[in-house]
Parts: structure tokens; sequence; C-alpha cells
């Protein structure tokens, strides 16, 4: 399952390698972290932020300068995007990167979801 | 009364009084039993290790779920399998910054760098999202409502009260980030 694949890498490490002397590493990697999977297409990965009533403006824009790295115009840009048109795509990249980000923007309070770039 | 957040040459100042301050460690406090509360206490101590939490459930609570929300829209399944991967850490995260933001809160006057402001942020954002959802906020016209109350002579209910101290987070909140979005544009 292709959600798995961002913990399943952590699991080699903690089952005993002992049957086989001969390791196909690409089998096992591919194995293990599911990249045959994402590798097979070329669709990215985006996050959207959401609006809501309670994040005041200038925070959401110190939160996509701050983490993203972003200049303050693209950030004002896509926090006017979140506040006037209810959502804005403010990352993409490969699934684990979506999910990372997500993740972040939920610790900084903003609501933010990933899915696939060509999903509607 | 405190005095707004302000970015200076020593780092970003700031001033409340000590009943102030009582108040919104208080309310930090407060979102970190809600977020401590509901983790499992029988856990597997393997899936621990690895951040793992295979009971994660998507919260009952309205303002939980705005603190842990869904990671993906329209996709129950998803959703549930990416709490399971990331909801342990999220909530460790964002006790991390409300205690981090009462330690903070324990100094008078504040004088705090970027980073510790950030985490100051981080906490008093929580506590609004809940303030905001015991407060039935749920559009900008439901804020805008809100924000006129700011007699504190009026707090005779607990919903004025409420509102009052949402008020008040949302002031120490936005000069909190004039002062961070100053030093963005001019760092030391």
């Amino acid at each position: 399952m292709e959600a798995m694949s961002s913990t399943i890498e952590l699991l080699p490490a903690l089952s005993p390698v002992v049957e086989n002397t001969v390791v196909d590493v690409e089998a096992e990697t591919e194995r293990y972290t599911g990249t045959s999977e994402s590798t097979a297409t070329d669709v990215p990965w985006v996050v959207l932020v959401w609006n809501d009533p309670v994040n005041l403006m200038s925070y959401v824009s110190y939160v996509f300068q701050s983490y993203f790295g972003y200049p303050e115009a693209k950030a004002n840009t896509l926090m006017l995007q979140v506040h006037q048109q209810g959502k804005s795509v403010v990352s993409s990249g490969t699934r684990e990167e979506a999910e990372r980000d997500t993740q972040a923007m939920h610790s900084f309070g903003l609501w933010a979801t990933f899915r696939k770039a060509d999903q509607a | 009364m405190a005095k707004a957040f302000r970015k200076t040459r020593k780092g970003i100042a700031g001033e409340l009084e000590r009943a102030e301050r009582d108040l919104v460690r208080r309310l930090f406090e407060d979102v970190i039993s809600m977020l401590e509360r509901t983790a499992a206490a029988d856990e597997d101590p393997l899936a621990a290790l690895v951040g793992l939490d295979t009971n994660a459930a998507r919260p009952e609570d309205s303002a939980l779920l705005r603190l842990l929300p869904d990671g993906v829209k329209d996709d129950d399944g998803e959703s549930l399998e990416f709490r399971r991967l990331t909801e342990r850490s999220l909530r460790e995260d964002k006790v991390a910054a409300l205690r981090a933001g009462a330690l903070l809160l324990e100094q008078n006057p504040l004088l705090l760098t970027p980073e510790q402001a950030q985490l100051l942020a981080r906490a008093i954002n929580d506590v609004r999202l809940v303030l905001a959802d015991r407060l039935d906020i749920e559009t900008d016209e439901d804020a805008q409502a809100l924000h006129e109350i700011d007699d504190w002579s009026q707090a005779e209910d607990l919903q004025t009260y409420l509102a009052l101290v949402y008020n008040f987070m949302t002031w120490l909140q936005e000069s909190l980030m004039q002062s961070l979005l100053a030093g963005l544009r001019q760092p030391e």
C-alpha cells in the first residue's frame, strides 16, 4: 500500500537478514520503499491549504515564508488565494514530500490536505 | 494591560501583566491536556518507537479535530492511514510548542529570539483554534462580529468571557506576527 511507504523503510533495520547472503539491493529497496510504484508515474502530489476564519492573514503569510522559504510577495499571493478563493496549492513534490508538508502545516495549525495533482 | 510585541535590536520584546501571563499559561495547559488525554494509554511499544499510532481515530471533539485535522479530503480511509502515520508526532510537536510557550511566559518582560517567538505563536494559535471552536466561529463574519466585543466590564457570561479571551489572544498573536514578519524583512 502506497501510504505505508514512508514508514516501511524503517523496517529493514528491525528485521534480521539471515537467510539470503546474496541480497538483490534493487529488489529489496523496491520492496521496502515502493519506489517502483512512485516512479511509475510522473504525476506529482500537491498540498492544499484551506481557508478558515481563525488563522490570521499575517500568520498564514508568516508560515508560508518561514516554513517554505517563499519570498514575501509569493507568500502573500498564496495567502490571499486561500482567503479569497477558499484554498490554494502551496507546494508540490513526491508523495513523501506532500505528506511532510501537510503534517508541518498541521503543526502550525493550518488546515492542509494532500492529493495527486491530477485529481479534480 | 499588556504591551504589544515589537521588534527591537535585542530581539522581540513584549510585556504581559501577571494575570495575563497566568491566563495564557493556563490556556496552554488546557490545550496540552486535551492533546494528551486522548492519547492511548496501552499502546504497542514497538509501534510507539517508530512513531506509529495504530489506534489513532478521527477525534469526535470538533476542537480536537481542528488541532488534528484530516490530511486527505473526502477519503476517510486515506485520512485514517495518514493519521496513524503522523498523528502521534503531530501531538508531540504541538505539546512541545505549548510547553515551550508556557515556559517562555515565565520571564517578564519577554525578550524572544525568532525561534522562540515562533513556538509561542504556534501555541497561541492552537489556543485560538480551540476557543474559536467553542465560540462557534465558522465564517469570517462570525469572527468579525466577535471582534467587536472588547469591554471586560461586560464579561458576565461564559461566551462573552471566552470572546474577550479570544480577542486578547488574537491581539497578542497579531503583534507577535508583525514583529516576526519585520524580522524576516530585515534580519539583524
